[in-house]
């Protein structure tokens, strides 16, 4: 994904490159770093929303426990800290989401050249909607 | 393997965001009574289509979950065993949670 010089065939490499281009690879971060970065968010925000999952199915066992019990947990859902859980929460399912469509893309061949900004617009795009998101929850609670 | 967690990625963005819209955004106050509830599961449709996201989310993310366990470099043997346990785990989460809905419903 990430067409650095670095991550070329050595033999090509010394082929293609004076050495101030090489040397400059070694410091030069473009596209590798956006990958990184959307990479990790990419596992963390998975490994969280599993979790979210799990916790998610857990507490909708209040439904068996009957009208009362899920009532206490409505209350609950409406304080202040549950908005600020669900604020990461729709954080994590935003960047999650765009930036898995953003490796589908780049996996079937698509944006390659255009991966760091299509992390950027997705990174963005998830912080405006979680903000939209949260703004809808005031108001409406 | 990758295909799979793109497929079900794709399909994921359609069924939650249904999901998000129908349980949060269509619902006056963001959350629905017991009562609601009830009536919303009751729907056939609604019902085939929660069950659905279930499937698709739970296998989505167990496949996510090998998929980082693969990455830490693990034998074939321990791979194997690996995926018996996940779906197993997968089985239960679907059946547990398909009762779960079920029985709600069948208090309406
Ligand atoms: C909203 C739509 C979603 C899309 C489009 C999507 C897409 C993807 C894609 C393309 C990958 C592979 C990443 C890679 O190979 O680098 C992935 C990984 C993963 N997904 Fe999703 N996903 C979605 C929702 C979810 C949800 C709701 C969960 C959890 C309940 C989840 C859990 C995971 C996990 C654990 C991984 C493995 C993480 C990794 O490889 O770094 N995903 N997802």
């Amino acid at each position: 994904m990430d067409r650095t010089l670095s991550s070329l065939p050595v033999s090509e490499h010394v082929a293609r490159a004076s050495w101030w281009r090489r040397a400059a690879a070694w410091v030069d971060l473009h596209g590798r770093r956006e990958g990184w970065l959307a990479f990790i968010l990419m596992r963390v925000t998975g490994i969280g929303l599993v979790f979210y999952l799990f916790l998610h199915l857990t507490v909708l066992s209040t439904l068996a426990r009957g009208r009362q019990a899920w009532d206490a947990f409505i209350a609950l859902a409406r304080s202040p800290l549950f908005v600020a859980f669900d604020a990461v929460l729709i954080f994590g399912m935003l960047y999650h989401g765009l930036n898995g469509l953003r490796v589908i893309l780049l996996g079937l061949g698509v944006g390659s050249r255009r991966q760091a900004v299509l992390f950027w617009g997705a990174f963005v795009l998830s912080i405006v909607l979680t903000a939209v998101a949260v703004r809808m929850i005031l108001m409406m609670g | 393997m990758w295909i799979w967690q793109a497929l079900s990625g794709i399909l994921l963005t359609v069924l939650l965001v249904v999901h998000m819209v129908a349980n949060h955004f269509v619902v006056e106050g963001g959350l629905r009574t017991y009562e609601d509830v009830i009536h919303y599961l009751s729907n056939p449709f609604i019902f085939a289509l929660e069950t659905a996201f279930l499937i698709v989310v739970t296998s989505h993310a167990l496949m996510g979950v090998r998929a980082i366990i693969l990455d830490l470099g693990i034998s074939p043997a321990a791979d194997r065993r690996l995926k018996a346990v996940l779906v197993a785990l997968g089985a239960v989460i679907v059946a547990y949670a398909v009762w779960l809905t079920g029985s709600v419903v069948l208090r309406a």
